[in-house]
């Protein structure tokens, strides 16, 4: 059977890269006894896919895999069974059966939300920040260098980000959705160097970016992975 | 403690390489409250994270510490040079990674010495702890520094900077030297007096401390020995051991780490000790007698620890586990329990012979990985001086089973500058590396594969150590080693053989810190100060620093490394005893130079050794109890 998994990746996980992770979930799993399903072959790997790679140094409270067990167990079982067996810092929030889709969670997921808390150096007015974003929205495209494994390349994210907001928390606060998955990935790094070109005041350079979630957008719609699971 | 923790989460970790070797978070951390107990201690390994995580010594000492109420064990490992770095322009203390407290908060740090080449990083270490290096430089506010590890049955290089060592199992002894450290503060509420405190400690067995010791030279500078000077203090420190593996504590809830560490796997400890007897091996010295744990046990253990760990290999680990008298029905009930949660077995040293090679194929059934063996010499001679009973029959059939069973890799250890080696014995590598090839290519041709065998062959140089039999012997000089090196490279022909072997000027230096004495210390210090660090790690080795540490010092390695020594010589480690007499030792260098090997005392008679007769230890195989 098939179970999609909604987990967080909190402050003491943070700095796990996405295959620590991955190593870390098989663990958890494996302590949690549950009925793996492996692949075939010399050298098995239990069947887990996720949804998409977090960043090292970036927190999240609405990241998925989908876990294929070979027999039957109610989600909640599992859920209570993963409580005692994760390591600080990773917790399974929610766990429901597959029943609807076909397709992996890598290939529906296109849209990520992100918040970004930014030191400030100076003391900034909200009208600062909806200025900063508005000009930035005027601008016909947002053209930034990517490093690719054929050399660097100039691309356009204005299309990938789709919705951008800020505010004034003693930090300055944004909060973003941004296209991500096999169409195109827009990173919140991104986003804040195309603010920055256009503020009026300077940054601080210790950045925190937290996801919020991954989701599956359609036209206006946004739905998320448990839902459509 | 919030504020540091902040700066290093949000300043420090997010520009070195590897973040997670410096956060405890891990999987069965253990987080004491330091109020609550009465010792505070600081298991310190002298290599980076993913080395000193691998370290089975490490997790034994940790768990058994930390399952006593009244204690505490934390941990801290040497940070790679862009955490160094970090540290220094910041001006903060090299910290604990459960508590993440200043190393020097500590009642007492514990270095583990495994390898000389990592001693640049003890003293680096301590800098970065803000704790002065010599030991006479610290006072009563400083934690106590303490060192073990098989390094320690000569650690007089660092008898400057350490203030007591610690012989043989830590397991046995560890807890007596906290009760006593405990009681001293206990009395004092909480304040250390040093003086007395070593003078008590010096009272355990097993425990060696320096300052209580002095060296002697003649005028020449020839060293004369190592006499005790302190009234009440032993003249000799015999290693403490391990009676009864059964009855040895274990850890069943290790660390799981989150970063690869090099030995990513649960560790079964099927034995301890190797009576095998090869002369050069240190390891076959320091462990005796062979204390094996039984099949039950080893069983009930990897139960506990796939529960525990949810780690997918399991590793029977210990210095020749197919020497486990129990081992083919243990991997056998040990693969059959575990291989429906698809976890695999693995066996890490492996005896040249088609016994191994059965046990490897048995390995294979849930996971397919390399093959290496180590016939250590080319030519029979030369393997008999050095008492390594293998043959060139054995190889072939070895070679015969490997390929046969699918394997068309094979990894063969072989050992330069050995005693009485002549180019006769280098050719033996040459050629018995080809012979090896063309039976691979035999086997693979007549089972009808397409695929085409590689061998690889690997060639360290001679470091003799001490407390083994070949502790008088010169090392060969470093131009005849290079020599030696490359003349192998022209006699090993074709690309179906892959050729490698050890830098030659760390295999210089391992001899000069393995026999060297307290002079060492500040040649040791000017190394640091010069900038010495990560020696084993061949970027970070700075071979011309060295140079300039030893001419600075008026230190002649050479004198070291180089030179031979007699049965009358004076050793810096005579006062410090494995239990394996002295006697025995040279007469199994006398055998080796007379071409006689020796038994090995599980299937032949008893050599007398010592280890049994001097020490209330005796042999303990499993098989048919």
């Amino acid at each position: 059977m098939l179970l999609c998994l909604q987990y967080s990746k909190e402050e003491e996980a943070r700095f796990l890269s996405h295959l620590d992770l991955m190593t870390a979930m098989e663990r958890a799993f494996r302590r949690a006894q549950l009925p793996l399903a492996f692949s075939e072959g010399f050298n098995p790997h239990p069947r887990i896919s996720y949804a998409s790679a977090l960043a090292v140094g970036v927190t999240s409270e609405g990241e998925y895999l989908d876990l294929e067990l070979e027999e039957d167990l109610a989600a909640d079982e599992v859920w209570k069974r993963l409580q005692n067996f994760l390591p600080q810092g990773l917790k399974v929030l929610a766990v429901v059966p597959v029943t609807k889709r076909k397709e992996s969670l890598m290939a529906i997921i296109n849209m990520a939300r992100y918040h970004v808390e930014n030191p400030l150096l100076q003391a900034i007015r909200q009208q600062d920040v909806e200025k900063m974003i508005n000009d930035a929205l005027s601008l016909a495209e947002w053209v930034v260098v990517r490093q690719g494994k054929k050399g660097v390349r100039e691309v356009d994210i204005r299309p990938g980000v789709y919705r951008l907001q800020g505010r004034i928390e003693k930090k300055l606060i944004l909060e973003m959705d941004v296209q991500t998955g096999s169409s195109g990935n827009v990173k919140p790094e991104e986003v804040l160097e195309i603010l920055q070109r256009v503020s009026s005041f300077p940054w601080g350079k210790n950045i925190r970016v937290h996801r919020l979630g991954l989701f599956i957008r359609e036209g206006d719609k946004i739905w998320s992975p448990l839902e459509r699971s | 403690m919030r504020q540091f923790k902040q700066v290093l989460e949000e300043e420090i970790l997010p520009n070195v390489k590897k973040p997670l070797r410096y956060l405890g978070n891990e999987y069965n951390v253990v987080k004491k409250d330091w109020k609550a107990v009465k010792l505070r201690s600081l298991f310190a390994f002298p290599d980076v994270y993913e080395v000193g995580m691998s370290h089975l010594g490490l997790q034994i000492l940790y768990g058994l510490v930390n399952e006593e109420t009244d204690y505490l064990m934390e941990r801290v490992f040497a940070p790679w040079p862009d955490m160094e770095k970090e540290l220094r322009t910041r001006g903060l203390s090299l910290y604990s990674l459960e508590s993440l407290r200043p190393i020097a908060d500590f009642d007492c740090i514990g270095f583990t010495l495994q390898y000389e080449m990592s001693y640049t990083n003890i003293l680096n270490m301590l800098d970065l702890g803000k704790i002065p290096l010599r030991a006479e430089e610290r006072g009563n506010e400083f934690p106590l520094i303490i060192a073990g590890g098989p390094c320690a049955y000569n650690p007089e290089p660092l008898a400057d900077f350490i203030d007591l060592f610690v012989l043989g199992e830590g397991e046995e002894v560890i807890l007596e030297i906290y009760a006593v450290i405990a009681k001293h503060r206990a009395i004092r509420q909480g304040k250390q007096d040093k003086e007395v405190l070593l003078k008590e400690l010096a009272q355990i067995r097993g425990v060696y401390v320096p300052k209580f010791y002095e060296t002697f030279y003649d005028q020449q500078g020839k060293f004369l020995g190592v006499k005790v000077k302190e009234p009440g203090v032993a003249p000799y420190v015999v290693k403490r051991v391990v009676k009864d593996l059964d009855q040895a504590y274990f850890p069943l809830r290790p660390i799981v780490p989150y970063l690869e560490v090099v030995h990513d796997r649960m560790m079964l400890e099927v034995l301890r000790g190797c009576s095998r007897g090869c002369r050069f091996c240190q390891a076959g010295f320091l462990y005796r007698p062979v204390r094996e744990r039984s099949k039950e046990l080893l069983l009930q253990q990897a139960e506990r620890l796939s529960e525990n760990t949810g780690h997918n290999e399991i590793s029977l680990t210990s210095l020749s586990t197919s020497d486990y008298s129990c081992v083919e029905s243990l991997l056998r009930e040990a693969l059959n329990r575990f291989q429906q949660k698809k976890i695999g077995v693995s066996l890490p040293s492996l005896r040249v012979d088609s016994f191994s090679v059965n046990l490897a194929k048995e390995v294979q059934r849930v996971r397919k990985t390399g093959l290496t063996f180590a016939p250590e010499a080319g030519t029979q001679r030369l393997r008999d001086v050095i008492n390594k009973n293998v043959t060139e029959e054995n190889l072939m059939e070895v070679t015969e089973a490997v390929f046969r069973e699918g394997w068309t890799q094979l990894k063969l250890y072989f050992m330069l500058g050995l005693p009485t080696e002549t180019l006769a014995d280098l050719d033996g590598i040459a050629d018995l590396a080809t012979k090896v090839l063309h039976r691979a290519q035999e086997i693979l041709r007549e089972i009808g594969s397409k695929q085409r065998p590689k061998i690889t062959v690997s060639v360290s140089s001679f470091v003799p150590k001490p407390q083994t039999p070949f502790q008088w012997e010169p090392q060969d000089s470093l131009e005849v080693l290079q020599e030696k090196q490359k003349y192998l490279g022209n006699r090993i022909k074709g690309k179906r053989i892959n050729y490698n072997y050890h830098e030659s000027e760390l295999s210089f230096l391992e001899a000069v810190f393995a026999k060297g004495d307290r002079r060492l210390g500040a040649v040791l210090y000017e190394a640091w100060h010069l900038g010495c660090r990560f020696d084993g790690w061949s970027e970070h080795f700075r071979y011309d620093l060295w140079r300039e540490a030893f001419e600075r010092t008026g230190v002649v390695p050479e004198e070291i490394a180089n030179k031979a020594l007699t049965y009358h010589d004076a050793l810096p480690w005579d006062h410090l005893q494995t239990g394996v007499k002295k006697d025995y030792l040279w007469q199994e260098r006398e055998k080796a130079y007379a071409l006689a090997t020796t038994g090995d005392c599980r299937f032949a008679p008893c050599t007398v050794c010592g280890i049994c007769q001097d020490l209330d230890v005796s042999m303990s195989l499993k098989k048919g109890e």
